[in-house]
């Protein structure tokens, strides 16, 4: 069962988008209820019936500790537990998201844990909020609503010059595609050639994206691709579908690579493609969550440095 | 030097070569297997000198401006190889030099011109 969209479908691509641009904290509901080691089940069950809730996290100090649903409430009355401290009956080793990640991180943890919801912790790993599918839906449609309203105020004052048109591309990539990876640099090398700008800048822009699109496919379970060229600047995200980088400055590091032997055979797998994307960037931006996915965004100033 | 030139002092074969290809003008010459290197290399109406026969090859080349790819080390062009290099109107040769030995006869070639 679930109500998030999923990932690979053509359709979704632009939540997806929307989903990197969302992070966790724009999301969760922030005022959330807590209870502490020393309450009962049935003081859970009081405050679950009384404000409308069917999870509550169990807190130590700020720190989950253990999460109680309204199946461990269910399963407490029929066996008559009702009345045992909730530490007896709760799920220790809570699966907690960072408010710092994108929804696409919240996204991916629902497809890939059966949970029906997840505690949001800071970075100093305390609670700040709670996030389930419904947060989700509710913040997509609002955005959704929102860039609707801006796409019909837009056509409403169209006939504006086209020569700065917004070059906006979503591709969809999926593990081990070679077939399709570089066909976005490819358009967006046209697209930057159209517009006049120097072939250096060009350069840079485009090994930031090849590079990126080889690694969703050579690296990742899939994922999307993103382009965006305005007057200023190119602007490339990455993000894919898990399995998330273990040790992200590892990975940064020239000549560190996990590529199997097919994909070394194939000429890739020097552990430089991220440091060369980071060196060729003007902003580099990189976010990993094992099991939630990973999401690269490089900026690249049209401007010549010169 | 040109690229007829250089076709003739590798003596490869043709793969796939829009018209007109003798007289493309190549300046510099890279030799890489790896896609990393092919991408970050500067050259300017450069030459690519691969063992690598992945139909990518083509889509970098391109990236990096390379007028064309010749395959070293007798490597056969599987097909879908050819059907990039025409699509993206690549010229593709072959040639059963090693990388080295094309390197140095190509630096021979330069010096007599």
């Amino acid at each position: 069962m679930n109500d998030v969209p999923q990932p690979l479908d053509d359709f979704s691509l632009r939540i997806r988008e929307l989903a990197c641009g969302l992070k966790v904290r724009d999301v969760m509901t922030s005022k959330v209820f807590a209870i502490t080691r020393n309450c009962t089940m049935h003081e859970v069950q009081q405050i679950m019936k009384k404000n409308g809730i069917s999870g509550v996290p169990v807190v130590d100090d700020r720190h989950v500790v253990g999460i109680i649903s309204m199946h461990d409430i269910m399963n407490a009355f029929i066996d008559g537990h009702i009345d045992d401290p909730v530490t007896q009956h709760m799920i220790p080793d809570v699966q907690t998201l960072s408010d710092d990640v994108p929804l696409s991180f919240a996204m991916s943890a629902f497809s890939n844990y059966s949970f029906r919801r997840f505690p949001v912790v800071d970075q100093k790993n305390e609670l700040v909020g709670i996030i389930t599918p419904r947060n989700i839906n509710l913040a997509l449609i609002r955005e959704l609503s929102r860039q609707l309203n801006e796409i019909e105020e837009g056509e409403s004052t169209s006939g504006r010059a086209e020569e700065m048109a917004t070059f906006h591309r979503i591709y969809p990539l999926s593990r081990y595609d070679f077939d399709h990876a570089g066909r976005a640099s490819a358009e967006l090398k046209k697209n930057l050639k159209a517009r006049g700008i120097p072939a250096k800048v060009i350069r840079r822009a485009a090994i930031a994206s090849y590079e990126l699109e080889i690694n969703i496919v050579a690296h990742s379970h899939g994922g999307t691709f993103t382009v965006l060229v305005d007057d200023r600047r190119v602007r490339i995200t990455a993000n894919d579908f898990g399995p998330g980088i273990p040790d992200v400055d590892a990975a940064m590091s020239e000549g560190f690579s996990t590529a199997n032997d097919w994909i070394r055979s194939q000429g890739f797998g020097a552990g430089m493609g991220l440091p060369n994307v980071k060196r060729v960037s003007d902003q580099f931006d990189i976010q990993s969550g094992l099991e939630m996915g990973t999401m690269v965004k490089a900026i690249v100033y049209l401007e010549n440095e010169e | 030097m040109n690229l007829k030139q250089i076709v003739e002092t590798l003596d490869a074969t043709l793969l796939y070569a829009p018209e007109e290809w003798e007289k493309l003008e190549i300046k510099e010459v890279f030799a890489s297997d790896l896609i990393s290197d092919i991408l970050v290399s500067e050259g300017h109406e450069q030459v690519l000198l691969t063992s690598l026969t992945s139909p990518q090859v083509v889509r970098t080349a391109e990236l990096v401006g390379a007028v064309a790819i010749v395959l070293v080390h007798r490597r056969q062009a599987p097909p879908g190889l050819e059907a990039a290099a025409r699509q993206h109107d690549m010229p593709l040769f072959r040639s059963t030099a090693s990388k080295f030995d094309s390197c140095v006869w190509i630096g021979q070639l330069k010096k007599a011109l």
